[in-house]
This record gives C-alpha cells, structure tokens and sequence, in this order.
C-alpha cells in the first residue's frame, strides 16, 4: 500500500518544519533564548512522535527509494523518544554560551535526528549516504558546541577527521557496488551478492567499515571516550543511543534481513560482536571518569547487540531491538544521573560519587536501578535484554559468542558495582543534598519508569519487536 | 458476570500493592505512623470489599491472564489471577484477617514510634499483597514468587522489633528453615516443567484430567513440591521455626503465623490434589507426617507456660490435621479446616493479645482470675477455645470431624488413632490456658508492680527500642493504673467479628454443611455415624481433664505431669528437635561450610585473582591503544578495515 507523500512523510516534514522554525527563532530572538526554544523543540518532537503513529506500514515514496516498514516506523519512535528524554535533560544546562546559542543547538539536534529518520527509511544506496552525512555533519558541530572549551573542540575535531575517513569508505564502497550492479537499489545488492561478483563483496565491506564506526565496535570506537567526556552530557546521552540505532537499522538492513542474510557475513559479525565486547567491558574497568566508564561500556553494550545480530534470525533481529530500548532507557538514565551529579559536584569523576545514597538516596537509587540494568540484572529491562539476545544466539548454535558475552557480564557487573559501591558504602564528603532540576528530574523518571517497568513486565515490548522483526524474513 | 469476578479478584490483589507502594516511596508518610496505618487499612477495607463480592459471585473458574515472559513455544510464565471457589474463599480469608489484624494493631501498637509503626504497615501491605497473589496464582511461577516474598515479609515482620536479639534470630531461623523447603518447592516445580512442559495450573489439571501425564518420576516431582508445603506449613521436622515467630508482635503471629502464610502449604496441596492423587505413595507419607507433626505439637502444647507458645504449637497442630486429610485422599475436608481454623485461631491469638497486652507478660503464670477484670475477652477467648475444642456449633466442630471421618475413609487406622488423640489432647491443652489464665486466683495484684521490671520477652521488646519517650513495659497494665482491663473498642471490634463469624459459620455448616465454602463437592465424605459422638466425647474428656485439674485441683497437675515420666522429659526439651537441628547445623553444616569456604578462599579465589589480575591487566593495556591522537584512531579505523576484508575473503 502506498499512501501519499504527505502522509508517508509526514514526520520527516513535521521535523523539518520545526527545524526551520527554531531556526528562523535564532535569528530574530537575541539574548537568553534556551528555555523558548527548548520548549518548542521538546513539545515538536512529541507532536512529530505522535505523527508516527499514525504511520502506515508499507507507505512508500520515489519509487520505493523511501519506505516506511515496520522496522523504519519503530526506529523513527526509538529516535524521537531519546530525542525527546534528551531535550529534557538539556532544557535546565547553564552553560552561558548555551542560552545564548540554544537554537545553533536544537537545529542541529533536529538536523541530525531529521538524517536517522531518513536513514532508517532509505531503500537506495544515494539517498543511504545523503542520510548519513546529514545525520553525521551536525553530530560533529554539536560535540564541539561549546566552542572555547578547548578539551571540546579537540575531541570534536577528532570526531571529525575519522567520522569524514569512516563516510569515505561508505562512499567508496557504494561506488563499487554501483558499478557492478549499475543501479543504486538496496534490493539489488542481494542478487549481485548471489552472483558472487568480488568487487559487490569489497563494497558491501567497506560499507560495514563505515557503518562500524558509527555504532562504535571496535576497532572503529576510538572517538567516543573522547567525545563523550567533552560534550555536554544531555547530548552525550542521545548520542549514545540515537546515531548508534539509526546504524544498527542500517545494518540490519543491509546485511542481516530477508535474502541478504547470507551467511557469509557471519564470520565478520561474529569477529566484531566478540572482540568489542572483550574490548569494551575490559577497557572500562580502570576508568575513573564516569563519563568514560559509560563509554566503553557502551562500546561493550554494542558487541552484546552484534552477538544478537550473529544469529541472523528474525528472533536475533527482534531481541536487538529489543536490547536497544533497555539501552535507551539505561543508558539515557545513567547519563541524566551523571548531568545531575556533575551539576551540583562540578566533577565528573568517579569518586563524586561517593556516599550518594545518603546525600540523595532517591538520585542514588535512580543510578543504581541503571547500572543494574546496564549490567543485566533481573528484574530490570537489562536482565531480560541479554537474557532473550543470548538465548537467540544460543538458538543458532553461537554457544562460543554466548559463554564469552555471559564470561563479560560478570566483568561489567564488576565496574557497574563499583560506583554502586561508591554510592552506597564509602562515606559521603559532603552531607547536603545534590538539587536536580525539576526537568532533569523528569528525564531521569522516565528513563527510571521504562527501565523497571519493562523489567517487570516486557511482555509487550517482547510481542512488538518480534512483530517487527518477523516481517523483515 | 465472568470478568468482574476476576476484576474484583484482581482489585482485592492491587489494592494493598498500591498501599504498600505508596508507604515504600512516600518517605514522609510512612514516617508519620498513624496516616500510614490509614492509608494500609483503607486499601485493606477496600480489598476486603472487592474479595467478598468476587467470593459471591464465583460459581466456576475463570482466568485472567497476561503473557509475562514471552518465549518461542509458548509464554514461559503468565501473571493474572485465576479464580474459583477454592481461591475466592482463600482470598475471602486472607482479606478478612488482614484487614482485622490491621486494624488490632492500631490499638495493639499504639505505644510504637510513628515511624516503626509506619514500617510496620508497609510490611502488613506488602504481606497482604503477597499473599493474595499466592492464592490467586494461575501458574507455579507465579505462585513461587509469591511463595518467596511471603516468607519474605514474614522474615520482615518477625523480626519487627528487629533490637530484640530473640526476635532477630527468630526471623533467620523462620527464614533459613522455611528456605529448606522452598529449595524442594523449586527443584519439584521446574522438574514438573521439565515433565509436562508447562506452569500453568489449568493447562496441568487438563493435561492429569486427559491421562497424557506419564507417572514415571512423577512422585518424586510431587514429594518435592510437598517439601516446600512442609517448610511452610511448619511440618514435622520442619516445625522448628513456627514457636519461634512468636517473637514478633502478636497481630502478626495472628495473621501469618495462623491464619494465612503456614496455611499456603496445606493451600498448595489442596490446589494440587488432581496432581497428588497420581502419586500415593506421596500422599501416604503426608499422612503419616500429617499425623505425626499434630501428636507432637499437641503433646508440647500441653507443657508450655508462655501462652502464644501453646498457641503456635496448637497451630503446628492443627496444620497436621489438615494435612492428614488431604494425604487421606479427600482434600477438601483439610482446606475446609483451613479456612474454619483461620477465623477461629486469629480470634485465639488476638485474644491472647489482648490479655498479653493488659497483664504485659506472655507468661500462664501470671495470669489468672482475669475473667472478672476483662469478661470481654474471656468469653471472646473461650469461643475460640471451644471452636479450636471442635464443640458442635462452634467454628471448628464440622471441618475436624471432616478431617477424622475423611482419614477413616481412607483406611489409615493409625493416623485416626492420633488424631483421636490429639483431639483430647487438643481439648484440654486449650482449657489448661482457658483455666490458668480466666479463672483461678489472681495472680496480678502483686504482679502489676512487678510488671515494669518484667523480663518477659515482650515487655522488653518495648522497652528495648523506645528509649525514655516511651512506656517501660507494655501499655496500661505499667503505664497506668496497673489493672488489666479489656482492651480499647478499636482492639475489641476486630475480636468481635471473628468470634461471630466463627461461631455463625460453624452453627450454620453444622446445620447444613459446607457447600458454602466449598462449592458443590463431588462427594462428601461419608464418615461412620459412631465417629461424631466419639469425637465430641474425646473433646469434652479433654476439657474435663483440664477441668479437674487447673480448675478444681482433684488432680495434682504436678503430679498428673509426672505421671507421663520420660514423655515429659521428653516434651519439655521439645523432643529434642532444635537441638538436633542446631547439632547439625553447628557441626555438619557450619563443618561444610568451613571446608567449602577454605575451597572458595584458596583454590577458586586463586583461579578468580589470577583471572580477574589478567582482565585488568588486559584492560590497562588496551587503554593505552586510546592515545588521543587522531592520526592513530585513523590507522584503526584502517587496520579494522584490512583484518575485516581479509576475514571475508578467506572466509568465502
């Protein structure tokens, strides 16, 4: 079925339609400009948000170059929601240059949104890459957003310089697929693959090196400590979650659904899922900055995703997206609690931790139930996460990557606990409690409320990705 | 008509959920005492209501059910409620006592600090929440978490007056005992899994119901899960916790310790009896279990001097009667006993409170003539003694002539014997406290001055915690004028309602039998004409005995005692029970540990330090790839690319 352009797209328009106007905002509107354009960009994004639900599955636009599938439509609520959990978390950020600058800010926020959405769409190799860059350009501008910080700019540049190396061979790599299969289709890639021509193969790889890169497996994740210890952390928390599903979406897309599922890329995934985890969770554990724990972490919350797309089964793809809105909300959660934390501290380190629970013990608890979450214990949204991606590699005989995922978790527990234990045993320097704005607040409820709600109940959730994934094969 | 039973159902088990949330998370509230309790007593008036409709308008099983861990073949668990006869009079019961307890402890705790009387809701709601949820429980999943967090709140409740060291140790040892039992519980209920492939009770009953249950192994998977009954329902050896749990305050020994939690063994049984009725050897063993564990507990009934200790081994007792008559083939005569013993025993042990709270001793002996400074409650407590007595139209008669007929019919002669026994046993155990307690000399007018000084354990558990803000020994007997009195209007409500509904329930299955409860049985236990009379005789010879001894003094109680020679002995050191569980558990299970915890230190902790050494090692030096320079993070990015392109290469 295909609706028409503006039903099909009404959430790309309606988020280019608010980008334009926080924009034109910035440019009459001088002085402190966060709180109104915070507000706008906010209460858009959940006007858009609603707008996709009343997405058709199958609508299509430009001869199937743009589809919304059932796995596009999910995605585009996954972004939209972190977007919107971020944007509270950002509205209350003090930074003098921030009120001055917010609609710089939340225009290239939306840019950079208004990029994934299509990205998750986008059925042809021209309109992938264009999708990308405009997902990827304004990521660059928001890490170095606070532009005299020096540390920010540094890490912003570096972002830069590999994120350009990284989308150069996407590029390159849709130039060979094109010249064997003289189309730019996404549907024609599995055929050519069948045909076994070499050069389909050299492209689709360095397609996966760019692709890499942007959900940060190793190898290719060298800029996210960096980039997530300089930028401000409302943004880090989206940037965490956002870009990296977009990719996955991307991934899954090229290399994992229906005919393309070939199992030669197993080989690949498989290497990449087992060595970013090792990686990630080993890398994690002499961090002192919470920000960087967070990061690698995250990098081995990745290769936990990757084992899960191993199986190249509808249930792997299902229990990824699955796996991918626990991390949303724990993630996302973790990161408001180090804003909050980092406010009132001025330290991002983490021996600011210490003694929290007597301080601030609901802010404390709200961290732990995220930690515990991040590293996978019942009956949080984390536990059933691993426990449904582990049992579907496990179904595809995967038992190496599971022993070595489970081996890993034990050892994520072990750096998760640690600031648990900062929080709750260690003596508090300070007695007064840590204030977190009401907004903050708010962000860290949420991300609190999806992260045990789905813990106890994932029923749900479980039913819609496997409803999602299942049409894909 | 269907779904709002199970509606109601469902309302009855998220009201004191809601309860117990908002005391949990609304710091200031709970800490404000006496709000607190109105706000737990509101839920637990509400689902009190919401059970008795869903009690009055359950005719035939119905189910509400939500997928809850979803898996490739099938839900793995479901949550929801499943509601019949047998769960809505359950339901009914928890509702009831809960209710009642709670609004006891208004007055019983009114001497508490706000905020450990705000604690103590937040319990009494999460318990009640619990419980509701075992009964209802659609699955074994289900059912086990509940399982878990009851013995949970009962471990919490316990161990209120968590400053008393009695108190403390009690909790663990209720804990750690009933733990034993659960062990079984889980072990049988994933092998029954294992086995039939599925939690779900109503799928289970259909599948024993259409004969594709094998029996092979079944037994085993059936004495597990009774394990778990025996751990809870305080079954021989495993009774050892229940005496013990009297150390938390009494409403509680009330509401858990006889109303509701030790009966979800005998509840588990009867709601598995299609299951049971496969394996016979099982059943056998819990009869004889049954049967043993109420000879036991009645003999040490009859010995002890703290009157909430013959209370608990009168409860211990009793559980063993319920489960002689679910072993004997007839389970709905032992469920039936259930739910007459829970009305009738609540009465028992608020009343106990009552005088407890009044005299501030748990001690017999220091009690005595109080019929004339508290005639409420002695009548209250008589009641409920002659309904524990099984005397016709009082709560008890029916279900325990149920019990005796039902264990006839089966063919077990010896149980039957001891439980006629017990009977007697029963009888005049009960009228000992009846006597020594009401009647008799007082023996308080000297004693209210040497109450504020008392050691009895639950006058210290007051004065323990409180520091000098509070009264130094339980309520008015030394805070005031020091003569006992029936307790406050708010204490006496509650003891009113039980006494009435027993005696109305038993007066009226007297007359006309128990489809009220039960629904329409099958059949109906067709006992012996000979046995009613016998039972009734055996109960008064027992009140008798008393009677004559504690009463009149025709016979010497000393004398009468020591006529029982080595049995006495014998009882006192509780057969010696807890001594052979803390022999074991000091030398064996200390003995093991010590071996396994010099495993642990030396052997597995090298392999671990060795391992988690080289994890950090290992991180340390892949930090120093993260040279922060951006060339570097380009080659890679270059080098993931190459080893990338290789791997596909050589893998096609």
């Amino acid at each position: 079925m295909t609706g028409t352009l503006a039903t099909t797209l009404a959430p790309e328009i309606g988020l280019f339609v608010l980008a334009v106007v926080v924009l034109l905002i910035g440019v009459i509107q001088r002085g402190d400009q966060k709180r109104v354009v915070g507000w706008i960009t906010g209460i858009g994004l959940l006007g858009v948000l609603g707008s996709t639900l009343r997405l058709v599955e199958g609508g299509s636009v430009g001869d199937g170059m743009f589809v919304n599938d059932g796995l596009a439509i999910f995605a585009k609520q996954l972004l939209l929601g972190a977007g919107v959990i971020s944007i509270l978390g950002s509205l209350t950020l003090g930074h003098a240059s921030f009120s001055r600058r917010s609609a710089e800010y939340h225009f290239a926020l939306l840019a950079s949104l208004l990029g994934m959405m299509a990205l998750v769409s986008a059925r042809d190799l021209l309109l992938f890459f264009v999708a990308f860059e405009l997902m990827s350009i304004p990521l660059y501008v928001l890490t170095g957003f606070l532009k005299r910080d020096e540390a920010t700019s540094e890490a912003a540049l570096k972002f830069f310089l590999v994120g350009t190396v990284s989308a150069a061979f996407i590029v390159y790599g849709i130039s060979f697929i094109y010249g064997v299969t003289g189309s730019t289709a996404i549907d024609t890639i599995p055929r050519a693959l069948a045909e076994g021509q070499p050069l389909t193969w050299l492209g689709m790889g360095l397609m996966l090196v760019g692709l890499a890169f942007k959900i940060a497996a190793f190898p290719f994740h060298m800029w996210v400590p960096d980039v997530y210890e300089a930028a401000t952390t409302p943004f880090v928390a989206w940037l965490a979650v956002a870009p990296k599903a977009a990719g996955f979406v991307a991934i899954i897309r090229l290399y994992v659904a229906g005919s393309s599922a070939s199992d030669t890329w197993l080989p690949v995934i498989v290497a990449l899922a087992g060595v970013t985890t090792v990686a990630g969770n080993l890398m994690a554990i002499p961090q002192r900055n919470i920000k960087r724990l967070l990061a690698y972490s995250g990098v081995a919350h990745i290769g936990y995703m990757l084992i899960g797309l191993a199986a190249l089964s509808d249930s792997g793809v299902a229990m990824v997206l699955f796996y991918l809105v626990a991390y949303l909300f724990g993630n996302m959660g973790a990161f408001m609690v180090v804003e909050a934390v980092a406010r009132s501290e001025r330290s991002e380190g983490i021996d600011a931790y210490a003694g929290l629970a007597q301080r601030s013990p609901l802010l404390a608890l709200a961290m732990l139930i995220f930690l515990l979450s991040l590293g996978g214990i019942p009956f949080v949204a984390g536990f059933w996460a691993k426990l449904y991606l582990f049992l579907a590699a496990a179904e595809k005989g995967l038992y190496g990557l599971v022993f070595l995922g489970a081996v890993l978790t034990v050892v994520a527990l072990y750096y998760y606990l640690l600031v648990a234990r900062r929080m709750y045993i260690d003596a508090p320097v300070c007695s007064d409690r840590v204030r977190v704005p009401g907004l903050l607040g708010a962000a860290i409820a949420t991300c609190a409320a999806g992260v045990v709600g789905i813990g106890v109940y994932p029923a749900p959730w479980v039913d819609l990705v496997k409803r999602v994934a299942s049409a894909l094969f | 008509m269907m779904a709002d039973v199970t509606a109601l159902a469902l309302v009855a088990l998220l009201l004191p959920a809601v309860s117990f949330l908002i005391l949990a998370v609304v710091v200031p509230l709970r800490r404000l005492g006496r709000p607190a309790a109105y706000v737990s007593l509101l839920c637990a008036g509400g689902a009190l209501a919401a059970a008795a409709l869903a009690w009055r308008g359950a005719a035939e099983r119905s189910r509400l059910v939500w997928d809850w861990i979803p898996a490739e073949a099938g839900p793995l668990a479901t949550i929801g409620v499943l509601v019949d006869h047998d769960s809505t009079s359950m339901l009914l019961l928890v509702a009831l006592v809960a209710f009642l307890v709670q609004l006891y402890s208004i007055g019983y705790l009114s001497d508490e600090l706000p905020y450990a009387l705000g604690r103590y809701y937040t319990y009494q709601s999460l318990f009640a929440f619990s419980m509701m949820a075992l009964v209802l429980a659609p699955n074994f999943v289900q059912l086990f978490i509940a399982w878990e967090l009851v013995g949970l709140s009962s471990y919490l409740l316990i161990g209120f007056w968590y400053h008393k060291p009695a108190a403390a140790r009690a909790a663990v040892k209720a804990f750690w005992t009933t733990k034993l039992g659960d062990v079984g519980l889980l072990i049988g209920i994933v092998m029954l899994w294992r086995h039939t492939g599925t939690f779900d009770l109503t799928e289970l009953q259909a599948m024993v119901n259409s004969g594709t249950v094998a029996a092979a192994g079944l037994s085993v998977m059936t004495f597990c899960i009774y394990l778990g009954a025996v751990g809870k329902s305080a079954q021989f050896p495993l009774h050892i916790w229940l005496p013990d749990a009297m150390e938390g305050p009494t409403p509680v020994s009330a509401l858990i310790h006889a109303a509701t939690m030790v009966t979800a063994g005998v509840y588990l049984l009867h709601r598995t009896s299609w299951l049971f009725a496969l394996t016979p050897e099982v059943l056998a063993i819990v009869v004889w279990i049954g049967a043993l564990t109420a000879l036991l507990a009645a003999v040490l009934a009859c010995v002890q001097d703290d009157i909430k200790r013959v209370l608990a081994y009168s409860t211990v007792s009793q559980l063993g009667y319920m489960m002689a008559a679910i072993g004997a083939g007839f389970s709905a005569a032992g469920f039936f006993h259930l739910l007459t013993h829970g009305l009738f025993k609540a009465l028992l042990f608020l009343g106990a409170g009552a005088v407890i709270h009044a005299v501030g001793s748990n001690d017999l002996s220091r009690m005595g003539g109080l019929v004339k400074r508290m005639p409420q409650t002695a009548v209250l407590f008589i009641i409920g003694s002659l309904a524990l007595a099984g005397i016709p139209f009082f709560g008890g008669f029916l279900s325990k002539e149920d019990v005796l007929g039902t264990v006839w019919e089966g063919g077990h002669v010896v149980p039957f014997a001891i439980l006629m026994l017990v009977a007697f046993l029963t009888a005049f155990y009960m009228f000992r406290v009846v006597f020594l307690a009401f009647f008799g000399a007082e023996a308080l007018v000297a004693h209210a001055h040497a109450a504020a000084a008392s050691s009895a354990d639950h006058a210290s558990a007051h004065g323990a915690g409180h520091g000098p803000g509070s009264h130094g020994s339980d309520g008015h007997a030394a805070g005031g004028h020091g003569i006992p009195h029936d307790p406050p209007a708010v204490m006496r409500l509650p003891l009113w309602i039980l006494a009435v509904l027993s005696t109305m329930t038993g007066a009226y299955v007297t007359v006309s039998g128990p489809e009220l409860f039960l629904g329409h049985l099958e059949h109906e236990p067709t006992s012996p004409a000979w046995l009613m009379p016998a039972a009734v005789a055996v109960a008064g010879a027992g009140i008798a005995l008393a009677w004559l001894t504690y009463q009149r003094a025709v016979l010497d109680a000393e004398r009468l005692a020591s006529s029982m020679g080595v049995l006495r002995t014998a009882a006192l050191a509780k057969f010696w029970m807890d001594d052979a569980f803390e022999a074991v558990y000091y030398r064996v299970f200390l003995g093991f540990s010590r071996m396994v915890g010099w495993l642990d230190r030396y052997i597995v902790d090298g392999v671990l330090n060795v391992v988690s050494e080289w994890t950090v090692v290992g991180g340390d030096k892949l930090r120093a790839m993260q040279t922060g320079r951006a060339q570097d993070y380009v080659v890679a990015v270059g080098a993931g690319l190459l080893a990338m392109l290789i791997w596909i290469g050589w893998g096609r």
